[in-house]
Parts: C-alpha cells; structure tokens; sequence
C-alpha cells in the first residue's frame, strides 16, 4: 500500500461543476423560481407552529449565511471563518443601533450590513496584501472570529453577555410578524442567490471561474485577481451582515451563540459542502437538508452531535464533491 | 539503459504525449528538444513516477518500471531532476545533500564528488535552498539526485533562468559527470548548448516525435535549424 | 504539537488529547498506578494518530493542495463531533486531573506548584527530543523533506505516505502528553477538546507551518503574553489580546516568526 503511486492530479473538490450553467438568464431564473415556489408554500403547512417556524426562519437564515459563504470561499477561494462574526456584526450592530441609539429600524439594519460588508473586504484586502494561502486566510478569519465572540462576552454592559438580548425595536414592524419575517428572510434568499447569479454571469463570473481553474493563468490573462477576492468578500460580507440583522430582529433575541464559530461556520461549512461548492443552488439544497437533518436529531437528545458528526464523516467519505456535483456527474455519464 | 516504447501521457484525461518511443544506452548523452509546451516536462515526469502515464511502457535496466512511483525508481538508480527542482527551501544544503542519499547513510566520497562539481555548494552548507540563487539551487538539485549515486540522470530544462555563463557552465559539470561513466537524458530548449554537449536527439514537437538523430544530424536538418536554431 | 502539516489540517487533535486523558483516567479508575496509566494514555494517543491514518486520512491524501486542505478540515471535524458528542453523552463531568504531590517550590522567590514544573519540564523535554530527532536522525529529515515538498520527496526516495502516517502517529503521541502536562495544572474534561484544538492550531501557526523552533517560541511567547494578560487585566482582554497578538504576528510575519519566505 504505501508503495502506490500517489496521483498528482487529485480529484478537485471544488469549482468545475457548474462550468456550463447560467449561461441564458432562464437558467438563471427557473431555478429562483422553484426555489421560491418550494419555499414559499412552507407558513401554511407550518405556520400555527411558532416552535417549527423558528426552525424555518433558522434554515432560511442558514441558507443566506451559506450563500454568502460560497461567494467568498466557493467563487474566490477564501476560506472565511467569521460567517459567525461577520453576521454578528450584523445582527449586533442593527440591534444596539435601534435599541440603543434609537436608529431607525431599515437605516440600522443597512448600517449594520454596510460594516460587515467592509469588515469582510478589510479581512480580504489583508490576505490578499500578504498573499495568505487557504491554511492561513482561514486561520486570520477564525481568529478574529474567536475574538469578536470574546467581546460579546466580554462588554457584557452592552451585549448582555453569554444570556444576550431582549429585542425592543422591531417587535412591532412586518419583522415582529413570524409570517411576514419568513417571507422577508425567503425574499433575502432568493435575492442573494440572484446577486450571486448575476455576478457569475457578469465579466466578474468569468474572472472567478478564471481564478478557481489557474490563478497565475488568470492573472496573466489580465484578471485582477486581488480586485475580485476584495469585491467578493465586500459583497459576501453585507450578505452574512444583512442576513444576521434580519435574523435578530425576526427571533426577538440574540445571544452571542447565535453567532458562534461552532453554531454558525462549522453549520455553513458542512452546509455548503453537501450542496456542492462553488454551485449556485448548493448552498439552499444543503440548508434545507441540514436543517431537516438537524430537527430530526433532536429527537436524539445528547446524541445529536455524535449523529450529526457521523453523518459529516459519511457524507464526505462517500460524496466529497457534494451532491450537486456528484449528480451533475452521474446525470453526464447516462448521456 | 532506458527504452521508452508507445509512451502516453497527460492531464485528466487529455494526452499530452503520444506514442512517443525512444531510447538511451549506456554511456550516452540524449537530449529531447521541443518548444515550450511540447509536451517535455509532462515525458519526463511521467517516466521517472511524478505523473501518472496512460499507456506504454518503461523498461529501466530492463526492468519495467511503468507506473511506478517516484520513490522506488529513484532507488533503482534513476535519478531525476526536475524542471520546477523541488527542493526543501527551509533545509539546509548539507542536509539536502544527506537526504539524496536516502535511505543510505550519506556516502562522503560521493559528497565529495558534488563539492568538487559544484564548489559553491561546498562553501553554502549551511545555507537554507529558499535563500539561495537559481543558479545555486540548480546546483543544489543536480547535487542532490547525484548522492543517491544514480547511473542514468534525467534533466528536465536545468538551464531555466539561468545566465548564458551559468548554463554554459552546467553543461560543463555535465560533461564532468560523463567521463566519470553516468549516463544523460536531458530537454533542454536552450538547443545550440544541448547539441554541442550530446550524442544523440530527439525532436518533440506538439505531444510526437517527429525527428530524431545524431546531435550532428539534427544540427545540420534545415527543419531543425529554422524552428530551433534561429538560421533562415 | 505536530499538527496542520502535510498539507493537512486536524480539527480533532484536542480529542484525541481528551480521549487519551480518559483513557488515563480510567486506567487509574481501574486501580492502575498513575505511572503505568500515563504511559497506556500516552499509547493510545500514538495509536489514535495511526488509526485516524488508516481511515480518515486516506482519501485526505490522496488529494493535493487546497482540496486536501478542506477534505482533512471537514473530515476531523465530524470526527471531532463524533468524539466530543459520545464523551459528553457518556461520561459528562468527568474530568482528569493528576495531583503532583508536595507544596509550591521557591524559584528565585516566585513560588511555583510542582505540578506546572513538571509539566514544564516534561514539555521542554519532549521538545528537546523532537528538536534532535527531525535535525540530527535521517528519519526525522526524510519527514521534513515531505512537509517541505512531497514530490522532491519522493525524488530522493522517500515515500510520504510513510511519513505522513509518521506525523499522524507522533501527533497522537504529543497530543496525548499535552493531555497529561495540562491535567497536572487544571482538569481535562471531556468538553476541552476544541480549546486545545484552538490553541494549537494558532501556536502553530504564530510559530510557521512545520517550524519547530517556531512552534516552541509561539507557544512560549503566547503562553507568556496569557498568563501576564490574565492576571492584570482580566480573562476576558486576556484572550483578546492573545487572539490580536496570534493575528499580528501572523499578517506581520505570514510564514511565522522562524518561517522562511518563499
């Protein structure tokens, strides 16, 4: 065994699976479209149910988080593990902003998605500037994860501490509305998958898949690469920020392990990983199945996480490349 | 010594090379000219284990070491320095040298040998490869295939980046190792150097052989002297 | 703390540091005399690195780049679900601590507990020994060679896999004394896996990817910076200032303090 040929190629796990797709803007569209008409049915099938509601609403804010994930990691290759945190800064900010400072409810949310926005380009100029590989990127971002979670504990006066907060403001707006909050948080969906459709389509598509196949070749070819990182952690960021401040508000309340490194990247990570990274529908394919998988767990009590890590184990033993991929694959051959 | 019958090989799927044959005896020095991207980096790779081959073979002192990985070819007495060089750049000259020889003991005569090539070397042992010239990593590449005491040296391009002076003076050192009975295979795209150091020579061109012959030979084919030798 | 090398990252080091620990514990449940214990916990860390070599880590390296990178994340990290999901279920609240007996020893008039000394000898001691085996045994450069370049590797005729299985297997072993070193100081309790995970992983990565000298003066400067950091101004700065220390050596220094730029 240890004599065998190691093979150089490796098997890619990412990228090159969606190389023909979104070529026309109904490709684009119908799947929005059937996303939209299998989500949106959801509130009168569970909608006298708060508790499932919440899981919805959960799944639905997953679903936002991993899409903005897979345009920084997916289309870029940044391995950014502040999901947590860049949507904490969402949901924190828009939060303290219109309970404490009395901002109005639309103008803190925005605030708070332009300060993710940055918070994520910054973290990306930085790699980029010191040329950081994957290992390291990853590393700098869990870092600053950790320590963003350490001050949500830490200024307890202000963030609650490790109980968190009791929302005021919103309560009384569309997003106070378990209904209503839902169809805000699908419409979010559903608009982050046309931003990230779009840009895939766009010249800064082109450049993407440019860089995930040979960066040095991209970069030859005149693709700026350290623009498009920059721009896409930039725009991935007000994404995570956005989805976590719709989130606060439409839950009432935030603690800091709404937006932990294990609650949130680790969720994303796997999430997006099963749809298939770097697809356009993977990352809402992989939230709808987490968060159904992880509802039946409950059930499991303690033995939750053993299940949950045996199926990641499993997962990624059998379809490293993701499902969407792998289907991809499987549908080619029949033809 | 080397006999390369039907040889194919390339990236996921698509051939790089096709059906390319040939061979080196004892004692000679050949070399594989082409352009860049004919296909010379993925042959050499492929014959000494680095890549994965698709279809021929590879007799070595016949023995048939098609597919076999990288490790146990260089064991056999293959030596193989690559294009790219891979070296260790946080490890010392001394200790790339020590490593060559592994699993041996590092053989000092034979150390010896490289430090009366290459007296740079000699003077850096103690330096780390990521610090030094590319002229002294070639060096350091080509001192470390010789410690495994290899009786068929493969280069892959070992003038890239190198000053005219340099690589008119690895092919010097080249020559050297000739007298002392080791045998040569080497790409090269710097021709005019390759032809006045070699014996025989093959022409690769788009994945194919399409000439081969005597270094005079080829120096004198007009093909070969419009495409590689700049004469109109 | 042999770890992230070979292109591989390993997010269920802290647990197989747990797992060795409970092993040591309920070795000494069982009536084993602490010694004997120690030295079967420490067993089991080396066997845990070869059996995650045998399974987990094959597909791992049978990819190169970015895509081993993130199979090894994705794959210790179910492991380490796995394991902290079944000690939690199983054995909550159980904790090893091994009591070094006596009082607080003066050292230059700062009294230290004799259980941090030990620990920190023990440490510098597997340090040391490390140190000579990667610089001065051919072994220990043939598995340098590998973190350094895989294919020249190979070139020189070394088989990585070999190495790599090596490395998972030293790692175990290292993971399993900081297991011991630390249950000297505080508890270890089932639920301390990602923390040792953490800590390691940024040591490691102040003091440069598959550096050892780095990894040692990192650990000794983080440890350092901790420990001053705690005791005057509080736990929560502490570890702020830990993390932004971690994180400004990194972008200051991306290859790591003893790291050699390419």
């Amino acid at each position: 065994m240890s004599d065998q040929a190691v093979s150089t190629e490796g098997t890619a796990l990412i990228g090159g699976a969606e190389r023909r797709s979104a070529r026309s803007l109904g490709a684009l569209f119908l799947p929005l479209l059937a996303a939209a008409a299998l989500l949106a049915p959801v509130p009168l099938w569970l909608g006298d149910s708060r508790v499932l509601m919440g899981v919805a609403l959960l799944g639905l804010a997953f679903a936002c988080y991993t899409i903005g994930f897979n345009l920084i990691f997916g289309s870029t290759g940044q391995l950014f593990l502040c999901v947590g945190a860049l949507a904490g800064i969402g949901g924190y900010g828009a939060v303290l902003l219109a309970d404490r400072q009395g901002v109005p409810l639309l103008v803190s949310i925005l605030l708070a998605t332009v300060a993710a926005g940055l918070v994520g380009g910054l973290l990306s100029w930085i790699a980029v500037r010191r040329s950081l590989g994957v290992i390291f990127t990853g590393i700098i971002t869990l870092i600053f994860a950790l320590a963003f979670q350490n001050l949500l504990l830490g200024r307890g006066d202000l963030t609650g501490g490790e109980s968190g907060l009791r929302i005021q403001s919103g309560s009384d707006s569309f997003l106070g509305d378990r209904i209503l909050s839902y169809y805000a948080m699908l419409t979010l969906v559903l608009l982050f998958l046309l931003v990230h459709g779009l840009l895939r389509r766009s010249h800064f598509g082109w450049g993407f898949r440019a860089l995930r196949d040979d960066e040095v070749a991209a970069e030859l070819t005149g693709v700026n690469v350290a623009r498009y990182r920059v721009i896409a952690a930039l725009v991935g960021g007000a994404m995570l920020g956005l989805a976590g401040a719709v989130y606060a508000f439409s839950r009432g309340r935030i603690s800091p392990s709404t937006f932990a490194f294990a609650q949130v990247d680790v969720v994303v990570l796997v999430m997006l990983a099963f749809g298939g990274i770097g697809t356009l529908l993977g990352p809402i394919l992989g939230a709808i199945v987490f968060t159904i998988i992880d509802e039946l767990l409950v059930e499991l009590g303690q033995l939750r996480l053993v299940a949950l890590g045996a199926l990641i184990l499993v997962l990624f033993l059998w379809v490293p490349r993701g499902i969407i991929p792998s289907l991809g694959s499987v549908f080619r051959k029949d033809h | 010594m080397l006999e390369v019958t039907g040889f194919s090989a390339g990236y996921q799927g698509n051939d790089v090379i096709r059906d390319v044959s040939f061979s080196v005896n004892e004692g000679e020095a050949v070399m594989i000219i082409g352009s860049n991207g004919a296909g010379k980096t993925t042959l050499f790779r492929s014959i000494c284990g680095l890549s994965p081959t698709s279809s021929g073979s590879v007799r070595f002192n016949n023995l048939d070491i098609t597919g076999m990985p990288a490790q146990r070819i260089v064991r056999l007495g293959l030596g193989f320095v690559p294009a790219e060089r891979h070296l260790f750049p946080r490890m010392t000259v001394h200790e790339h040298l020590a490593l060559g020889a592994y699993p041996q003991r590092p053989d000092p005569a034979t150390m010896t040998i490289v430090f009366d090539l290459f007296p740079r070397l000699g003077e850096r042992r103690r330096q780390h490869a990521g610090t030094m010239s590319g002229g002294e990593q070639q060096m350091l590449a080509v001192g470390r295939a010789l410690m495994s005491q290899p009786r068929l040296l493969v280069l892959d391009e070992p003038t890239t980046g190198l000053a005219p002076k340099l690589a008119q003076e690895a092919y010097q050192a080249l020559q050297v190792l000739r007298r002392q009975g080791l045998t040569l295979l080497v790409a090269e795209q710097q021709v005019p150097l390759a032809m006045a150091y070699t014996d025989r020579g093959y022409v690769l061109e788009n994945g194919v052989v399409s000439l081969e012959g005597t270094s005079a030979e080829l120096a004198a084919d007009p093909r070969v002297r419009t495409a590689y030798l700049g004469v109109t | 703390m042999i770890y992230g090398l070979g292109g591989a990252l390993n997010l269920a080091y802290g647990q197989m540091a747990v797992m060795s620990a409970m092993v040591v514990l309920f070795a000494m449940d069982a009536g084993v005399p602490a010694l004997p214990a120690v030295g079967l916990g420490l067993l089991t860390g080396a066997l845990l690195g070869l059996v995650l070599d045998l399974t987990i880590f094959r597909p791992v390296y049978r990819r190169q780049g970015e895509a081993r990178v993130l199979l090894s994340l994705l794959l210790t990290l179910g492991l380490a679900f796995v394991v902290d999901g079944f000690l939690t279920w199983r054995i909550p609240f159980r904790g090893l601590t091994l009591n070094i007996g006596g009082g607080p020893i003066d050292i230059l008039g700062v009294p230290m507990r004799r259980g941090s000394l030990l620990a920190s000898a023990i440490t510098i001691l597997a340090f040391a020994l490390l140190f000579a085996f990667f610089r001065t045994t051919a072994l220990g450069r043939a598995v340098r060679s590998v973190i350094e370049d895989e294919q020249g590797a190979r070139l020189v005729g070394v088989d990585p896999r070999r190495m790599l299985r090596l490395i998972l297997i030293m790692s175990g072993f290292l993971a399993a004394i900081v297991a011991v070193t630390r249950a000297m100081v505080t508890p270890v309790t089932v639920t301390l896996g990602f923390e040792i995970t953490v800590f390691a992983l940024i040591v490691t990565v102040v003091g440069g990817l598959g550096s050892f000298p780095g990894a040692l003066l990192a650990g000794v400067i983080l440890g350092i910076v901790n420990s001053i950091a705690a005791s005057y101004i509080g736990t929560f700065l502490s570890l702020i200032i830990l993390l932004a220390a971690a994180g400004i050596t990194i972008l200051l220094r991306p290859s790591g303090l003893l790291g050699v730029r390419e």
